[in-house]
Parts: structure tokens; sequence; C-alpha cells
């Protein structure tokens, strides 16, 4: 199945890179905000700020038959709700399996998104899992695998794609392309959007030894659908992109610098374990919209006076043993 | 056509998990600091899916979560942290919460080492 898949995908590839179709017209998309990230850890947490512009999940972790209680109420409410993919692998060489790209359509129908999100990246190869998100060298060749994946996934999609360049620890000694440049080309032959990730663009920027303003001058910031904001630390010499620490002032100066450039119209904080206290993520979420210049959102009428008892209990949304359904 | 690009990917995908020999051209010393990232991140998901064992090490879970997980194919959270516990039991390392957050699952589930878990016929038949 793999070896079939691969091999149409190559052909899939060899003729988009020789009759290039024109790109699909720019669709108009319109986040506005702070955003979360929604995780079942702090579904009490979201559910209980009000004035959010957006939330996101994780695609591979909804069912969508059934998505998480906690996402359908905001989905009530008339919060957006934005399926992040993580696993789709659009710069896997041996290409992205229609399974994979039908769930993230699903998922958009699910929950009435906007717009779907997906990364940069290859996840997977020589029939192994790597379990993160891995750059692709920045070469022609990498660049077609990309365009032919984007393709065909913006294709099976009812709405708008936001592709999001990742952190990387390491280039690749055959890089063709600054960062930038193989992003804007990419986004010129698919038509898809930008998920600016700041704290990506600082991370890369500090391990190479690059000015993150220069950086950012070559990246395509007309055609930004929203914005990520994540915490990191430094292991062995080098910033991480753990995620899992709070957002360092560096990343909320280029923040500013985002904002300056008119390309922060939606911003949200993206956080996935270690979560502190309720206090803090919303202070975290406060900074976020003071330095965007968007609405801070906020505490509505204290929680308890309305919750149900369920919520109450502090119910984790996925209690019991799903094996196998996480990502 | 993606033959070069699909032989470097896996190259790198079997350096960074399997223990194979770095990429020719690459950074050894970025690639260790990716592995050991992949390593934490790893342990990570795992003690998410074991709070009770997790909590239960303390300051210990992470340094035999990575020497339990390098060189372990990924799979998820959930397997990689019952591979963990088991080790653990091995060696006395488990609470009595942790005990029975372990004790729980191998009761209900049947789990290879490898494979996803899967029911035991007798919660299966009771609807369990």
């Amino acid at each position: 199945m793999a070896a079939v898949e691969g091999a149409a995908a190559a052909v899939g590839a060899a003729v988009a890179a020789a009759a290039e179709p024109p790109a699909r017209p720019r669709d108009g998309v319109a986040l506005q905000g702070v955003g979360i990230g929604w995780r079942p850890e702090i579904a009490q947490v979201v559910a209980g700020t009000s004035g959010l512009g957006f939330c996101e999940v994780i695609a591979e972790a909804i069912t969508p038959a059934a998505p998480p209680r906690g996402v359908a109420e905001l989905r009530a409410r008339g919060t957006a709700v934005v399926p992040h993919g993580v696993r789709l692998g659009l710069g896997d060489a041996e290409g992205v399996s229609s399974t994979r790209i039908a769930h993230l359509a699903a998922c958009a129908e699910a929950v009435a998104a906007p717009l779907v999100s997906e990364h940069v990246a290859f996840v997977r190869a020589g029939g192994r899992e790597a379990g993160h998100l891995l750059p692709v060298p920045r070469t022609r060749e990498a660049l077609d695998v990309l365009v032919s994946a984007v393709r065909r996934t913006r294709d099976a999609l009812p709405v708008p794609l936001a592709l999001e360049p990742i952190a990387a620890l390491f280039d690749w000694p055959e890089d063709e392309y600054v960062e930038g440049d193989f992003l804007t080309e990419l986004l010129d032959r698919t038509g898809a959007l930008l998920l600016l990730d700041v704290a990506n663009v600082y991370a890369n920027a500090r391990n190479r030894g690059q000015d993150p303003s220069a950086v950012l001058d070559r990246f395509p910031l007309d055609r930004v659908a929203y914005v990520h904001m994540a915490g990191g630390a430094v292991h062995d010499g080098l910033y991480h992109d753990t995620h899992v620490d709070p957002v360092p002032a560096e990343v909320f100066t280029l923040l500013d610098e985002v904002r300056e450039r008119g390309a922060a119209p939606a911003v949200m904080l993206e956080r996935d374990g270690r979560y502190p206290p309720a206090e803090a993520l919303r202070a975290e979420l406060a900074a976020i919209a003071a330095t965007a210049q968007l609405a801070t959102p906020d505490t509505p009428v204290p929680h308890s006076a309305h919750a149900s008892p369920a919520v109450q209990t502090g119910e984790p949304e996925s209690a019991g043993l799903p094996p196998g359904a996480h990502r | 056509m993606s033959g070069e690009l699909a032989a470097r990917q896996a190259a790198l995908v079997a350096a960074l998990v399997d223990g194979a020999a770095d990429p020719a051209g690459m950074d050894s010393t970025r690639l260790s600091a990716a592995r050991r990232a992949l390593l934490r991140k790893r342990s990570g998901l795992a003690a998410r899916e074991w709070p009770l064992v997790a909590a239960g090490m303390g300051a210990g879970w992470t340094p035999l979560a990575v020497e339990v997980l390098a060189g372990l194919p990924v799979a998820d959270g959930l397997r990689d942290g019952w591979v963990i516990a088991r080790v653990a039991r091995e060696r006395g390392l488990l609470t009595d919460g942790a005990r029975r957050e372990l004790g729980e699952r191998e009761r209900r589930y049947r789990f290879d080492g490898v494979r996803s878990p899967r029911p035991r016929l007798f919660h299966r038949l009771l609807g369990r």
C-alpha cells in the first residue's frame, strides 16, 4: 500500500513539476483575536475564559463523529475551532495517505472550521514513524513533494489550509533555499496560507545565529492566517521549542515586531504539557493580547456559579482508557 | 524522482530513533540534541498516560523513561509508558498508587510490549 502510494506520489510530483497548473486563488480567512490550543487537560480553563477569538485542536486527537464535549461547547458559543494536523506528513517523500487527508477534512466539517492547518515537515520515512515533526531538506525536490501533497490536500478540504514552518535543531547540508524563500515559493505554487509560529522563527534564528528580523524580511507575511506563540527552554546550549515552558520575553519582542508588520490579526498560545495554574495561563493570554493589541480574554462570571457537576469534579475529558486514541 | 529524498529521510529517521549512523554531512552534535529532545518529548507523552506511575517516581521518571525508550520504536504515550512502568515495577520503583495504576491496566488489557493493548476476553464478554 505504502509502495503504491509512494509511486503514485512520485508520478504526481513529476506531473506537477512538469506542467504547473495555476494555484487556486487565495481564499479570504477571518480568524481574529487571541486564541488558545485546546487540550483536555485545560478544558475547564478554556471553558471559563470569555473573549477567545478562536481555539485550535489537534486533528489526530479528534474523532470527527464525536468531537470532545469542550470543543463542541466552544463551537456552540460561536468560537471558531481550527483543526491542526501534526501527523499528515506533507513533506514525506513517500507521499501523503488519502486516509489521513480524509480525516483532516472530516475534522474540518465536524467542527465547522473556517480553516485547517498543518506543517512544513515530514514525520515518517523508511516505514518508521519519527514521532516528531522533522525538517525537510530545503531543496527543489522536497519543494515538489510538498507542492504535490499540499495540492492533493487542498483539493480534499472544504476550507483553506495554513502551513506552519517548524522549529528545527539542525539543517540539511543539501539545502538550496533559505527558509523564507522556500516558504514563499511553496505558498505561491499552492495557494496555501501561512501559520506564522513566532516561537519557531525565534528558535531557528537563535540556533542558526541569525537575526530574526532579517529572517522575517524574507517570510511571506502578506498571507498570515494566524500566529502561534509557545514557550521553550535551553538544553545543551540550544534553544528548544518545547511547548511545556513559559513564553520567553524575546518571543514577545518578536511578536511585537510581527504586529508592527501588520501580520498578527489572530494570535494563539500553544501549550502541550506541564500546565500552570489557570491564572498563569490567562496572564500569558493577556500578555499576548497586549503585545498584539488585541482584546484580552477574561473570566466571565465565577465558574462555580454555573458549572455542571461533571465539570466541578474536574473529570478529564478523556477519562478512562482509550488505547491509541491520542496522537 | 523522490528516490534520493526518500533515502535521505529514511536515513535521518533511522539515525534519530533506531540508533543508525548519522546521515552523511549532518551535524552530529545537533542530531544528538535532537535525539535527546525526542526522548524527552516521548517521556512527557508517556507521563500523561501514566500520571500515577510518573508522579510516584518524581524526578526519577524522566531519566528512566529516556533509558527505556532509547532504541524502542516510537509508539504512543500509552504503550511507551506501559513499557516504562513494567521496568519500574521490576526495579521496585513503583508507589502504591502506581502499582494500582499498572495493575488495573494489566488486569483489563493484554499488552505484548509492542502492539496496541487489547481488552482481555473476560472484560469484552462483560462489555466493560
